[in-house]
């Protein structure tokens, strides 16, 4: 009995960390479908993200499931800004040059942040802290079903906007073949910006989730997740949403399970330890196209 | 054929070796020799990384060498009673050997590919250093460390200045060296167009290996002087923050130049120490971050290339204000 709480335990445990990997690692997908830029620093929006999210629940109190809306759209902004000022003038001088600049990008981010919001580990409590909903054997907290319920949600919502809207297949096209795009009439440049902005609020929603788990947080949590959802997006396929479901689940699930059997040290390293094995195996990722 | 480069950088290399040589007559402030110290040693590094980066590599946790070296050279040095001079660069050789099995996995990979798993390979050392290793490394404890020259010794700061100078001024000659050969070409080739290399008869996979190896045996030694300096080893050896850091001096030095990452490392150390004086904790970072950007964005070879842009810069603007004089004369 006792084993099966265990085990559902971890389950639910990956199914949230999941949630909070699948946020990032579709936003990295969205960024790199159309720009092809690898910005190492995303995971500096997800903190922003629960920053904001913390910050505003302190000082008014309002639901932080509400804010997270609050929360999305500053990261637009900022995304927005940041791409237009760092990633735009180095689009196509290689990808060494956009990595380099991401470790500038992660340098300022958090450091500002520090100087904001100071570096001490924080935490808030959700309104929802304390209850829970019997799924048999075992009580789940009902913040952990409904940030699943949430990062469902945001996914279908994007499925839409990009199957559904004009701006959703201007970025389909140019995702395809950005020359091909501007031909056709397409502003490829809005559309760096427009999926730029999107990706870094897909990680804003990621860091809301993250703060009303209860988790703590400070400047310097974004940097490993957002790796692990690279590892994810190469292991998932690039580009491929569907695989960054799946992939973020299995991360999840991986490391949680990993986590319980080697110890909690071992939490970080071992997604680490599955990437290299699969490229090992297979070098250009699990369903990995030949081309750059 | 000199050219004015070259003959800048001829004067410039023998200045900065005698100024090298003759600083710690000019001071006897331990805190200045101890910072000029591991200067050096971030020299090597940098230096290090840049070797890797010129064969087309652009690792992202080069303080994963930096941390095998400096514990293999402590563990050997403690357990077998060898001085630390000698150790310094056994731990160099375990680093490097380490360095071509990691380099295995990732001679084959994309670009970003290659920068994912080396920063996944630092945090899977550093797990593996408080993991299964804590009996032998004293786990997030860390472990003492001997140093280069007993600290009983009279002026052994001086002396340890001297070797790692020493140490220094060889790796940048044996970079010099590689760079120039044959093996450099090879790496530039592979650099620049891997299929053509191939053309030509260059096997990638043995020099972008052979790029790892000497590498990691460049950041092993950098790690075991440093630690040997300090005279303690903690695992945050391994942490992102010194993957980084040889990256920030490079770019801001020059990539794939010889000198870029001397000028890179003695810049930023000044800005560094600088701006420790005015109290900031977290601005620095800020401000280095910056400072990187705005080198990718605005110099993106460095400020080596500095000269170079200026006088571009100069004699654009002296053509335009030619054309501007003419157009009245017409």
């Amino acid at each position: 009995m006792d084993d099966i709480s265990t085990f559902l335990q971890i389950i639910f445990w990956g199914l949230y960390a999941g949630c909070i990997y699948i946020l990032l690692a579709t936003g990295l997908n969205l960024i790199f479908g159309v720009m092809k830029v690898v910005n190492f620093a995303h995971g500096e929006f997800l903190m922003i993200g629960a920053y904001i999210t913390a910050t505003i629940f302190l000082l008014t109190g309002i639901n932080p499931y509400v804010i997270m809306l609050v929360s999305m759209l500053a990261l637009i902004v900022m995304g927005a800004a940041v791409e237009r000022l760092c990633f735009r003038p180095i689009l196509g001088t290689g990808k060494l040059n956009e990595i380099f600049l991401s470790i500038g990008l992660i340098y300022i981010i958090q450091n500002g942040a520090a100087i904001i919001w100071t570096d001490e580990w924080q935490s808030i409590r959700s309104p929802y802290n304390g209850i829970t909903v019997p799924i048999g054997t075992l009580d789940v907290p009902l913040d952990y079903i409904l940030i699943m319920i949430i990062t469902a949600a945001i996914l279908c919502g994007l499925y839409l906007f990009i199957r559904k809207t004009t701006i959703g297949m201007q970025m389909q096209a140019a995702s395809q073949n950005r020359k091909g795009a501007m031909l056709v009439g397409i502003d490829v440049e809005r559309i760096d910006v427009v999926s730029f902005g999107l990706g870094c609020a897909l990680a804003a929603a990621a860091g809301t989730l993250w703060v009303v788990s209860g988790q703590v947080f400070n400047p310097y949590i974004g940097s490993i997740p957002a790796v692990k959802a690279f590892a994810i997006i190469i292991l998932g396929g690039l580009g491929s949403i569907p695989g960054a479901v799946i992939g973020g689940l299995l991360m999840g699930l991986a490391e949680n399970g990993a986590a319980y059997l080697l110890g909690g040290i071992w939490k970080d390293a071992i997604s680490f330890v599955i990437l290299i094995v699969v490229l090992i195996v297979r070098p250009t990722g699990l369903f990995g196209e030949k081309e750059d | 054929m000199l050219t004015d480069r070259d003959r800048l950088v001829k004067y410039g290399s023998i200045i900065t070796v005698v100024v090298a040589a003759v600083l710690p007559f000019l001071t006897d402030n331990m805190f200045i020799i101890n910072l000029l110290v591991l200067m050096l040693i971030a020299v090597i590094f940098a230096s290090a990384w840049n070797l890797l980066a010129y064969s087309g590599q652009g690792s992202l946790g080069h303080a994963a060498f930096l941390g095998i070296g400096a514990y293999a050279s402590t563990l050997i040095a403690a357990k077998a009673g060898i001085p630390p001079l000698v150790t310094v660069f056994l731990g160099g050789a375990v680093a490097a050997f380490i360095g071509i099995l990691i380099g295995l996995t990732c001679v084959r990979l994309k670009e970003w590919f290659l920068a994912m798993v080396t920063f996944g390979f630092a945090i899977i050392v550093q797990t593996l250093t408080v993991s299964v290793l804590a009996p032998v490394s004293g786990g997030w404890d860390g472990i003492a460390s001997p140093r280069i020259i007993s600290a009983s010794v009279a002026g052994y700061q001086t002396i340890e200045y001297y070797i790692v100078l020493a140490i220094t001024l060889l790796s940048l000659f044996a970079i010099w060296y590689i760079m120039k050969s044959k093996v450099g070409l090879a790496f530039l080739a592979i650099r620049e167009n891997e299929l053509e290399a191939r053309a030509a008869g260059i096997d990638p996979v043995r020099y972008r290996l052979l790029a790892f190896a000497m590498s990691a045996y460049l950041a092993g030694v950098a790690g075991a002087l440093q630690i040997h300096h300090i005279g303690y080893l903690t695992p945050e050896l391994y942490g992102a923050e010194n993957s980084f850091w040889p990256i920030t001096y490079v770019i801001l030095g020059g990539l794939g130049t010889l000198i870029g990452p001397v000028i890179g490392t003695v810049v930023l150390t000044i800005i560094w120490e600088g701006l420790k004086e005015t109290g900031m904790t977290f601005g620095r970072y800020v401000i280095i971050g910056v400072i990187l950007i705005l080198t990718i964005i605005f110099l993106p070879r460095g400020l080596v290339s500095l000269p170079e842009e200026i006088k571009a810069w100069r004699e654009k603007r002296g053509r335009r204000a030619g054309t501007e004089t003419q157009i009245p004369a017409k």
